[in-house]
């Protein structure tokens, strides 16, 4: 392995027990790897880690659906969730549900940093929940009502049920 | 005398130990040597035999002995679903995140 591919190598962390952090340094300009992200027809060509993937829906908007099914040998799985902030060509918020753990949600924030050199580091950070803790969640930031993203979370959390 | 559910508190005893916990986290993403461990949690093998013994007794890990090397995986019994359902998805997020550096490689050139 080279010394650039050992360092554009995922670092993941676990942090705290529902937390999980990824960081990760492309070869590419911020643009094309937010483009590749965030375009329906190029996002089909990676996301599916090898296997067929088919884009159900894909609103890419604030309180927007994404829907993803990957076509294995083992089986199909969907993938789907909301998107809550967009905010291009930096950061996505999103929920994240697989089908085969219906009411497990992760909320996704991805960010991408133009490292100057023509080089991009992403991050992602991960929060885990159970229908439970959304359900708790989507209750308190109802009464607080101050955090602008947080009600809009709550907006998008409604639809999912 | 009062029986004990042997496997539950088996499961306990594993998982009330950080460094056992650690090995949990470390064979989820692949099998590895009781000297890989070792090394890799700073432990003497013997230290890092006792703890694999206990995941072991719990059914928690599994390990197999070929030639010299001792290669310890995650064993039958299965971790509470939601922990084992952020350890897939850590694998996944890693395997998409490979992908995608391995088209963006593959379109490099393609759009200005």
């Amino acid at each position: 392995m080279s010394a650039a591919t050992a360092e554009r190598k995922a670092k993941v962390a676990s942090v705290g027990e529902r937390e999980v952090t990824i960081e990760r340094v492309f070869d590419a300009p911020r643009d094309r790897v937010w483009r590749a992200m965030t375009d329906p027809k190029l996002v089909a060509q990676w996301w599916g880690r090898g296997n067929k993937l088919t884009v159900e829906r894909w609103e890419f908007q604030k309180g927007g659906h994404w829907r993803f099914v990957e076509h294995s040998d083992h089986g199909n799985h969907g993938f789907e969730g909301r998107f809550a902030e967009i905010e291009p060509p930096a950061k996505v918020v999103q929920t994240f549900e697989w089908d085969g753990m219906p009411g497990h949600v992760a909320f996704e924030t991805l960010t991408l940093e133009d490292l100057g050199d023509g080089r991009t580091q992403l991050r992602t950070h991960s929060i885990f929940m159970t229908k439970q803790d959304r359900d708790g969640m989507l209750q308190s930031g109802m009464e607080s009502g101050v955090n602008e993203s947080y009600a809009a979370l709550d907006r998008l959390l409604a639809t999912l049920n | 005398m009062v029986q004990y559910h042997t496997g539950m508190d088996a499961g306990f005893a594993a998982m009330s130990d950080v460094t056992r916990r650690g090995i949990l986290e470390r064979l989820g993403r692949t099998p590895a040597s009781i000297t890989d461990l070792a090394s890799q949690f700073g432990m003497t093998l013997t230290g890092m035999k006792k703890h694999v013994a206990v995941l072991e007794r719990a059914g928690l890990v599994r390990s197999k002995k070929v030639g010299r090397v001792r290669t310890c995986a995650l064993g039958p019994r299965t971790l509470d679903k939601e922990m084992a359902w952020i350890e897939q998805y850590k694998r996944m997020l890693e395997q998409r995140l490979d992908r995608l550096d391995a088209f963006l490689e593959r379109t490099k050139g393609d759009e200005k």
